[in-house]
């Protein structure tokens, strides 16, 4: 009979045996091994390293990309013969941001906007928001509003002009993030060396940091110094305002004026920016006419863009926001006055941080790089263009077009509208397409149509032939005076983009990089009296949010500086007019 | 003097389980799926280790060559053994890959370059992957069944073995030194 006392007397002999072997010591090198290599850690993808080629979506820059591929997966994005913005570069994470969106209930959405159409009248109108105007969808979105009774196209404005930085020797940009993601980066840089560039701007941002010369004028008052180089308003007024030196000024005009072609730039290139260049005899230099890629004459028959400021107040039943692509954004609180009380708002968003926060239906959206679609004309491309976004991944299923849905609304057929408007842009027989791949440059016309549209759709880029500018428009350069003293503030946002817009790993690196503000803090300058920690409130013409102040020296009087988000995308416009408002 | 007995007992109980046992219990051994005869395709074809395991123009290495590549010569039997007349059934005709199962893959964590190695510093493919490219039939791929590694990494049979200090190892008899380390090794040469 074996006892307890000899089983375990044979079990320690057998444990010091064991202990004497591999056996333990490589259990914890393979458990060790092992714990590197749990299920769930992300494993690179294998297969033949190949380069794809397709345009930017993410803003109206459009910038040429070369995807360098593992087997079928983007692992990294690159500018072609030129640099990508810091989004641009980290593009191909945004399929995987953990707030995307990948559901949404598509039949009854429809029948909600199908309802509202039923129900819809002249002081009830189905409205479409495109934040990126001048797209193949956005032609598709035209089409259908004007086929749908009561159908109204709500646009942020384009530029009134396009700007050609080759030409320009002298650059007097009001605030504009010059180079910083306001244009192509690869044009710009391109050009750089050859203007000089003088920064107006209360902020020292990275494009005044990186100018020849900055300005630092008074918050809000950069378009001064637009209208006195025109000569609309006097030098010492613009002094007097701007809080810059009467010489300083001068000295300035008289550069523009002499060292030129001159180009003055602002965020927004509104008619009387355009005014100011023309005053400036920039037109046909360094400003042109906006050209559009051809469309097909069967087109025509569409729907006018409208400004949201002219749309009546409670008049929208039906409301569909297309901002699965671009950077253009409206403050909410402004298209908020504009919906019925009961109104459908169906947000076509890849992200739940914009308009899908507001909305009452909200469809899931594919997102660059996995979405078809073509580039608006970019604000510094002196010819017409035609850029494809060609898609370097597949979006998840139950994502929507967010064109075809609307044109089915309207009983459109537009799942081959990128291919008719190539078809007619071929049609003309002008114009150059360039491949990107071998760098090579052909005729259209010397292309057969289904050649024109694969080139297309791997990534090429077409190029309009040079036009005349044509006559100088008449656009007065007018002065309207200052800005009302009741919004004594500028709003700076830290990071300029649409909501969610920017990989997770891109706002990392922004936070550890740059110390960015939290997004429930403000920073005030010492000598607006507010105390740090204490609360505050920024309000704006279209909404009032609350903040904890952070007082910072770096920040200029009248300036309040804010991290990029929804919460204040919602209420600052593009002027940025504010006031802080002790709590 | 039975207590002892016992102890003893247990002692060369443990010692036989550790030596002979465990490493026959940790391996999961699997075939791989063709009976594939590296011997005749060099005797008989002349082919060499790069016409099917090539480097690509952009540097990375293709691994295992594709059915296509395959079908390339074996569209149809070019012998007469079962085992090329079944892989043309099983997998070149329906242009099915095999599963082929790597002994020598390296963990997620490391950047191996082939073309580094055999077209810079001019190793043969025998150097670390020993008298593979000789054999008449292809060994059974042997997997630790904790770790998820093949057990080639601890060498042996004419190979050397493929953890990190083997490679260090070959490093520093070679005197190679690494672009970002002035006569040393960083960890971020290899590693990921």
């Amino acid at each position: 009979m074996t006892t307890r006392r000899e089983l375990l007397q044979f079990a320690g002999g057998s444990a010091m045996g064991l202990l004497l072997t591999p056996a333990p010591w490589r259990l914890i090198t393979d458990t060790a091994l092992w714990s590197e290599n749990w299920p769930g850690i992300p494993r690179p993808a294998r297969g033949e390293i190949r380069a794809k080629f397709t345009h930017c979506g993410l803003c109206a820059a459009g910038c040429a990309v070369r995807a360098r591929c593992v087997g079928e997966q983007p692992v990294s994005l690159s500018g072609v013969a030129g640099g990508l913005c810091p989004f641009g570069v980290a593009g191909h994470h945004l399929p995987y941001h953990p707030e995307r969106l990948k559901q949404g209930n598509r039949k009854e959405a429809a029948e909600a906007v199908a309802r509202a159409i039923a129900a819809s009248g002249p002081e009830r109108r189905v409205a479409v928001l495109d934040l990126q105007p001048g797209r193949t969808a956005s032609w598709t979105y035209r089409r259908a509003l004007a086929a749908i009774p009561h159908g109204v196209y709500i646009a942020p404005p384009e530029p009134a002009c396009s700007l050609n930085f080759a030409a320009a020797r002298m650059v007097l940009s009001l605030g504009a993030p010059l180079l910083d993601g306001f244009a192509q980066p690869a044009r710009v840089f391109a050009a750089r060396p050859n203007f000089r560039l003088i920064q107006a701007e209360a902020m020292e941002s990275r494009t005044a940091s990186a100018a020849d010369e900055w300005l630092p004028v008074a918050p809000g008052t950069e378009a001064v110094l637009g209208r006195a180089a025109a000569g609309v308003l006097p030098v010492r007024q613009a002094a007097e305002m701007t809080g810059l030196p009467e010489g300083r000024i001068a000295g300035m005009i008289r550069a523009l004026r002499e060292n030129g072609p001159a180009l003055i730039v602002a965020p927004q290139m509104t008619p009387e920016v355009l005014a100011w260049n023309i005053a400036l005899g920039a037109w046909g230099k360094t400003v042109m006419p906006r050209r559009e890629a051809p469309v097909p004459k069967t087109w025509s028959k569409a729907a006018p863009a409208v400004a949201l400021e002219t749309v009546k107040d409670g008049s929208i039943g039906a409301l569909l926001i297309d901002e699965s692509v671009g950077d253009g954004h409206l403050p909410w609180e402004s298209i908020r006055p504009k919906l019925a009380t009961d109104a459908v708002v169906v947000a076509f968003a890849w992200t739940r941080s914009g308009y899908a926060r507001h909305a009452t239906h909200v469809l899931p959206a594919a997102v660059y790089p996995e979405a078809l679609g073509d580039v608006p004309p970019a604000v510094d491309g002196v010819n017409a263009e035609f850029r494809l976004t060609v898609p370097l991944i597949a979006s998840p299923d139950g994502t929507i077009d967010p064109a075809e849905f609307v044109a089915a609304l309207a009983g459109l057929d537009a799942k081959d509208a990128l291919r008719e408007r190539a078809a007619a842009i071929h049609a003309t027989g002008r114009g150059k397409l360039c491949t990107y791949a071998d760098g090579k440059v052909a005729a259209v016309k010397d292309l057969k149509p289904e050649d024109f549209w694969k080139a297309l759709s791997t990534g090429a880029a077409w190029t309009g032939d040079a036009e005349e500018s044509g006559r100088t428009p008449r656009i007065a350069a007018t002065f309207a005076g200052p800005s009302s003293e009741h919004w004594p503030f500028r709003v700076a946002i830290e990071t300029a983009c649409a909501p969610a817009l920017a990989s997770p790993l891109i706002g990392k690196l922004t936070q550890e990089s740059h110390l960015r503000l939290a997004a429930n803090r403000a920073a005030l300058h010492p000598r607006e009296g507010f105390l740090d920690g204490t609360r505050a409130a920024i309000e704006t013409p279209y909404g009032r949010r609350i903040f904890e102040v952070t007082v910072d020296v770096a920040v200029p009087p009248g300036v309040v500086l804010v991290a990029g988000g929804p919460e204040i995308a919602d209420i600052v416009g593009a002027d940025g007019c504010a006031r802080v408002v002790r709590i | 003097m039975k207590r002892n007995i016992l102890i003893v007992a247990g002692l060369a109980a443990g010692l036989g389980a550790g030596w002979a046992g465990f490493p026959r219990a940790i391996y999961n051994s699997r075939p791989q799926p063709v009976d594939f005869s590296h011997k005749i395709h060099i005797d008989k074809a002349g082919a060499k280790c790069e016409d099917c395991h090539a480097i690509r123009e952009d540097g990375s290495f293709a691994g295992f060559p594709t059915v296509e590549q395959c079908g390339a010569c074996h569209a149809a039997p070019m012998g007469t053994s079962a085992a090329e007349k079944k892989f043309i059934d099983a997998y070149v005709t329906p242009h099915k890959e095999p599963v082929w199962l790597a002994y020598a893959r390296q963990p997620e964590n490391v950047y191996f370059s082939h073309a580094t190695h055999v077209k810079r510093a001019q190793l043969k493919c025998e150097v670390c992957h020993g008298n593979e490219g000789s054999a008449d039939h292809p060994r059974p791929f042997e997997q630790d069944r904790v770790s998820g590694y093949s057990r080639d990494i601890w060498g042996g049979q004419g190979r050397p073995g493929m953890k990190m200090s083997d490679c260090v190892d070959c490093h520093r008899r070679s005197a190679v030194k690494n672009a970002t380390a002035v006569g040393d090794l960083s960890c971020l040469d290899c590693h990921k």
